[in-house]
């Protein structure tokens, strides 16, 4: 990472630290929300932005995910267990969904987990014996963790923010490891990789059982924070919405779904300001940016800092994959 | 001599049409053999065949005397079997230096060992020697998608030994190459064999290419093996200039 970079992170860092003592709840809770969905969006990016695994189900294994630890906790399971196996299931349920990809690629890879994702929705409807259908499940508990208590806002969005940091140094660790190197090949040029001995397969159901996996814990995450979920809260939005925030962030930027979240939480809130046309002014920005910013917001300030640096030579418009050089 | 290679009447039809038919031929240890034909006679479909992304109709695949037909590619590569294909196939997105440690870290542990393992795979050294011998080293940071197709050409063959593969099999490095690049590619090539003692077999339409590189040529046309000999004896072959040189 370029000093600039450093620079960056850790000013990030430090304004994430303090801005819990500087909002009200509601701030606190969009701050919390962002955490939560930033999660699932680096799972995301790891499937479609690494790996280039179109997926519209991040938003159903968020479900999975929530729904997992609100069943267990309300049943007794301690709050770290059922974290833990929301993670598990997600991951298993990934690897299977990702059988598909082995056969079919992009818009048709996309219609198939999208199926995936309106059946996910079905059965959170109407398999009321589990999930109680669609008056959902209320009253969930936020975590006590070594005699420190989540339940304040404030304590929940450190929770949060650490279990943000946790899992973005993980998956840090690995997109720099030969792993990193090889989903960018499976995303560049599946023949070649292959014939360099490389197991698409193999590859291909990783990056969607830990993309999924990333999903569930989102999920675990996300019941605690709302405190009551319903399958409308899951519906294929959220996923388009996940789509949105990697694509917008920078896809195949490692902290591109930092960037999007951000501004998929906020900027929705910030349009409220022309109140019943916050959602016509939210899309037309969004569309601005997407013209203007094809690559998201870290690919075009990659190509700034690379036309300054170059004197006005612009460099070509392709994807850097961040996180993958040694 | 051993054969490192063994295609024993291999046969592929797609639909009607017989692209392969009934070709057997043997690659020694350490020779370099060249495979020629007009376009349509079925050399790329025989490479595909003997390298897994197709799947023969009929015949037999040997490696070092293990039958490997059928066997994926990324299987046979790891049993040392190697690659170029006819177009560009590179990852232009990542760096000289990255492509090559692509190229070689599956075949550094397993792949869950990679994981907690160096981020390298404990390749920069071996890839440092590649980027040197290919004379690429003014560019080994650069990405490859700005390089030039010649540039980008060598890179590829490059790539196809960074494992220290048994056999490696070129489908036309010297496609759309220019006449310099093409010196270069071919005394590297010929470099590498000298050094290495690899055993190479090339597809390719450039005749003076495949008579300075190879010491053995195959000739086929409409998915037949019609002659076999010296590059000097295919010269002279009239069934050869028949079917293929035609002049």
């Amino acid at each position: 990472m370029s000093r600039l970079g450093v620079i960056a992170v850790v000013g990030a860092a430090i304004f994430a630290i303090a801005a819990p003592f500087f909002l009200k709840p509601f701030g606190i809770y969009l701050i919390s929300m962002w955490t939560v969905l930033t999660v699932a969006a680096i799972g995301l990016n790891l499937t479609l932005g690494y790996a280039g695994q179109v997926s519209m189900a991040q938003g159903a294994f968020i479900g999975i995910g929530a729904y997992t630890v609100a069943l267990l906790t309300q049943a007794g399971w301690p709050y770290p267990v059922a974290f833990v196996c929301a993670g598990s299931l997600c991951f298993v349920i990934g690897w299977g969904l990702g059988y598909p990809a082995l056969r079919v690629q992009h818009h048709y890879l996309a219609f198939v987990t999208l199926a995936f994702s309106t059946l996910v929705f079905l059965v959170l409807r109407n398999e009321e014996w589990l999930t109680h259908g669609v008056y959902g499940i209320s009253g969930i508990a936020r975590p006590t963790l070594f005699g420190w208590s989540t339940g304040k806002p404030r304590d929940f969005y450190f929770f949060s923010l650490g279990t943000l940091t946790v899992l973005a140094a993980a998956t840090w660790w690995m997109l720099r490891s030969p792993w990193g190197r090889a989903f960018v090949a499976l995303r560049e040029n599946p023949l070649r990789a292959q014939s360099l001995g490389l197991d698409t397969r193999r590859y291909t159901l990783m990056a969607f059982a830990i993309g999924s996996g990333l999903g569930g814990l989102s999920g675990a995450l996300y019941a605690p924070l709302v405190q009551f979920i319903e399958p409308n809260s899951f519906v294929l939005d959220l996923s388009f919405n996940l789509l949105l925030m990697v694509i917008v962030g920078g896809s195949g930027y490692f902290f591109g779904p930092f960037v999007g979240a951000l501004i998929a939480v906020l900027l929705p809130e910030w349009a409220r300001i022309t109140e019943g046309y916050y959602l016509m002014v939210y899309a037309a920005m969004i569309m601005g940016m997407m013209a203007f910013c094809p690559y998201g917001v870290l690919g075009m300030v990659e190509r700034a800092i690379k036309a300054v640096t170059m004197r006005g030579d612009p460099p070509t418009p392709i994807l850097h994959a961040e996180g993958t050089s040694p | 001599m051993t054969a490192v290679l063994e295609v024993s009447n291999l046969r592929k039809s797609f639909g009607g049409i017989t692209a392969v038919d009934g070709v057997s031929f043997k690659v020694r240890d350490g020779e370099i053999l060249g495979i020629i034909g007009p376009n349509g006679s079925g050399k790329s479909t025989l490479f595909n065949c003997v390298l897994g992304q197709l799947t023969p109709n009929q015949g037999e695949v040997r490696v070092d005397g293990k039958t490997t037909t059928g066997m994926r590619p990324c299987d046979l590569n790891r049993l040392g079997v190697s690659r170029t294909f006819q177009l560009l196939q590179v990852f232009p997105q990542l760096s000289v230096r990255d492509n090559l440690i692509m190229a070689g870290q599956e075949h550094q542990g397993s792949m869950y060992s990679r994981l907690i393992g160096s981020p390298d795979a404990g390749l920069s050294d071996a890839a440092e020697r590649m980027i040197e011998f290919f004379r690429l080293s003014h560019l080994a940071d650069e990405q490859v998608g700005l390089l030039s197709y010649g540039q980008q050409k060598l890179l590829d063959a490059a790539m196809a030994f960074m494992a220290g593969p048994r056999l490696v099999l070129l489908d036309e490095p010297a496609g759309g190459v220019n006449l310099t690049m093409l010196v270069h590619l071919r005394e590297r090539l010929q470099a590498y064999h000298a050094e290495h003692n690899a055993t190479f077999v090339v597809i390719e339409h450039q005749m003076e290419f495949v008579m300075a590189l190879c010491t053995r040529v195959l000739v086929l046309a409409e998915g037949r093996l019609i002659a076999e000999g010296t590059p000097q004896d295919i010269r002279r072959n009239p069934v050869v200039i028949e079917a293929y040189l035609g002049h």
